[in-house]
């Protein structure tokens, strides 16, 4: 089901009507139908992956519990006559219990994606090595389907299982409940990846109607539609225009076409989280946020800690954490400690940590060498800037610069935005050798544009909608800005009624005319984050 | 406490810890940060911390710290 279609719409107002129809205690049965409904236009196939997934982190998470439980009641029983040692012991040996199943549950499903998402980026690497060792060819590619939001539900599982086994969280005991948990639609395709904690207070607790969350959530869907469709659609056209024919443009234009990338990726994916986080506001469900201003960052690793908010959460929660806190890395923090200082001591294992970190992430968002590289590209500028920090705190001293003067700021947040797009740009022209010849072209082309026209050249949809996606960029922009200071939807609905209704219903209609529009000339509706 | 405090100093001598309730989700320490101070704790006080402790109510302030810390001590 495409999100920007009029099916999508009437299958979104039908949901609300009936959540808000039934007694209370049923919504989230609602939820778990729409889920259905939902996946029945994704196509069955992927609904079995969803199916294993939920069903085997169910039933491995309530088997870890159970042994748990059994032991509490042998401690319970035998409470004067066990030792101290004996209990060690026992607990010792539950914990190895409770460990093969969460490994076993945790392997099989991140064997699924690992099967689905790589077997045809790993035969591919088997074969240019027998290749290069002048072997035999080993030709064959499987071409399987990837399930539809594999990479989100399955991390989300995945978190759930391992919250389980560290005993941050009970099991769910519900079947139907811990599917909704795992298959909730909104959520499916491009996350957010909630935690457990969270989503299942907001998924389980009953919700009155509101006024003020239906039409809060109303506007912000409105909103992200508009980004969507007026701004990432149109862009789109763009941006691939420059990245399948760089070499034509000059290298100011090819540098312009990178940025209107940036712009068209955030007011894709934050449009599609605006749609969504606004669909379930208007339920009085809060899903996590996802972005928090990413591109007023000051440096990489804010960036990161704003852009995508929940997968960087889950990525330090289960991969980053686990690795620093390991027995083998305090031991590593203090032999290096105690050898070269404090920083080297401290900086070290948070590096090898860093480094498996954005290994994984590039390999998350795809199978390809040029997304592996992206990946290590921004955790080597993260590591490099924990290295120098010491470093760099001297240098801003000398040359008397103030982290809160604006200026450096200002200069702060361009450099981040430009690094950040440089990065960004690299696995999406095609290859890894085009992601680059691409940067080489932004440096070594010098002609200058004669005119906005050649400047402008990759902008062919005509002046309209260069000037409709311009007015939306610069709308996001404002809004931003807005944010920084206020609650921009408060701000809104402190206007008057009559006002409101009228800048909704030309917000509306704007959106359905033009981002229809532009559906139909230039084919937009899919989103880039789905394709991870 | 004040052998807690006197690492959390360390780490970052500009936060007033005696009255910052919300060191975490205030995203006043970084991960970085965090890391060192996991460190720093299981050091000095001689406990591990396993990842069934990283919950953000157990980081947000000095006391929630404090008793995480006796805690891990009653159970090993």
């Amino acid at each position: 089901m495409t999100i920007t279609s009029l099916t999508f719409i009437v299958f979104a107002f039908a949901t609300i009507l009936a959540y808000y129809v039934v007694p209370k205690k049923y919504q989230w049965c609602v939820l778990l139908l729409a889920n259905i409904v939902f996946y029945a236009y994704a196509g069955w196939k992927a609904a079995c992956f969803v199916l294993f997934t939920a069903t085997s982190i169910f039933f491995g998470a309530l088997g870890m519990e159970r042994v748990l439980a059994k032991q509490k009641a042998l401690f319970a029983a035998q409470k004067e006559t066990l030792t101290k040692e004996e209990k060690k012991a026992v607990k010792h040996k539950n914990q190895r219990r409770r460990r093969r199943i969460m490994l076993f549950v945790l392997l099989a499903n991140v064997g699924i994606l690992c099967v689905t998402k790589y077997t045809d980026f790993a035969l591919a690497q088997v074969n240019s090595l027998l290749a290069a060792l002048g072997g035999g060819e080993v030709r064959y590619e499987l071409n399987l389907i990837v399930p539809l939001g594999i990479s989100f539900y399955t991390f989300q599982s995945v978190g759930y299982l391992l919250d389980v086994y560290w005993e941050k969280i009970s099991p769910q005991s519900n079947y139907l409940k811990f599917l909704l948990f795992v298959s909730f639609f909104p959520q499916m395709t491009q996350g957010p990846i909630s935690e457990y904690g969270q989503l299942s207070r907001e998924l389980f607790a009953e919700h009155p109607f509101s006024y003020k969350n239906y039409s809060y959530g109303m506007q912000r869907m409105l909103w992200g539609f508009a980004k969507k469709m007026l701004v990432a659609d149109v862009l789109s056209v763009y941006v691939a225009n420059v990245f399948a024919n760089y070499e034509r443009y000059t290298g100011i234009t090819t540098l312009l076409g990178a940025f209107c990338y940036a712009v068209q990726i955030y007011a894709d994916f934050s449009g599609y989280m605006d749609i969504m986080c606004g669909l379930c506001e208007t339920l009085g469900i809060r899903l996590k946020e996802n972005f928090d201003r990413p591109y007023f960052s000051r440096s990489i690793a804010e960036y990161w800690r704003r852009w995508h908010v929940s997968l960087g959460d889950w990525f330090k929660n289960y991969l980053y954490y686990p690795i620093g806190m390991s027995d083998w890395s305090r031991r590593l923090a203090k032999k290096t400690k105690r050898r070269f200082g404090a920083h080297i001591g401290n900086t070290l294992p948070a590096t090898l940590a860093l480094l498996v970190v954005w290994t994984a992430t590039g390999l998350w968002h795809g199978a390809s060498w040029a997304y592996i590289v992206w990946g290590l590209l921004n955790g080597v500028f993260i590591i490099v800037s924990m290295w120098m920090e010491p470093v760099y705190v001297k240098w801003k001293s000398k040359l008397g610069l103030h982290d809160e003067s604006r200026a450096f700021r200002a200069f702060q947040i361009l450099r981040t935005f430009t690094l950040v797009t440089f990065i960004k740009v690299l696995p999406e022209v095609g290859d890894l050798r085009r992601g680059l010849g691409l940067w080489k072209h932004i440096f070594t082309d010098h002609r200058l544009p004669t005119g906005v026209g050649q400047l402008l050249e990759f902008a062919d949809t005509g002046k309209l909608w260069l000037i409709l996606a311009a007015g939306g960029s610069l709308m996001m922009l404002l809004v931003s800005v807005l944010k920084s200071k206020y609650q921009v939807r408060d701000l809104f609905n402190q206007l008057p009624f009559a006002v409101r209704i009228i800048l909704l219903s030309c917000g509306a209609v704007l959106v359905a005319a033009f981002g229809g529009m532009a559906m139909y000339l230039f084919g937009g509706g899919g989103f880039l984050y789905a394709g991870f | 406490m004040d052998e807690l405090l006197e690492i959390l100093n360390d780490l970052n001598p500009d936060i007033d810890y005696q009255n910052e309730k919300n060191l975490i989700d205030g995203k006043c320490l970084d991960s970085l940060t965090i890391l060192t101070l996991i460190t720093e704790i299981c050091d000095t006080f001689d406990i591990s911390i396993g990842p069934k402790w990283m919950k953000n109510e157990n980081f947000n302030s000095v006391e929630a710290m404090w008793k995480m810390i006796q805690t891990i001590q009653e159970e090993e």
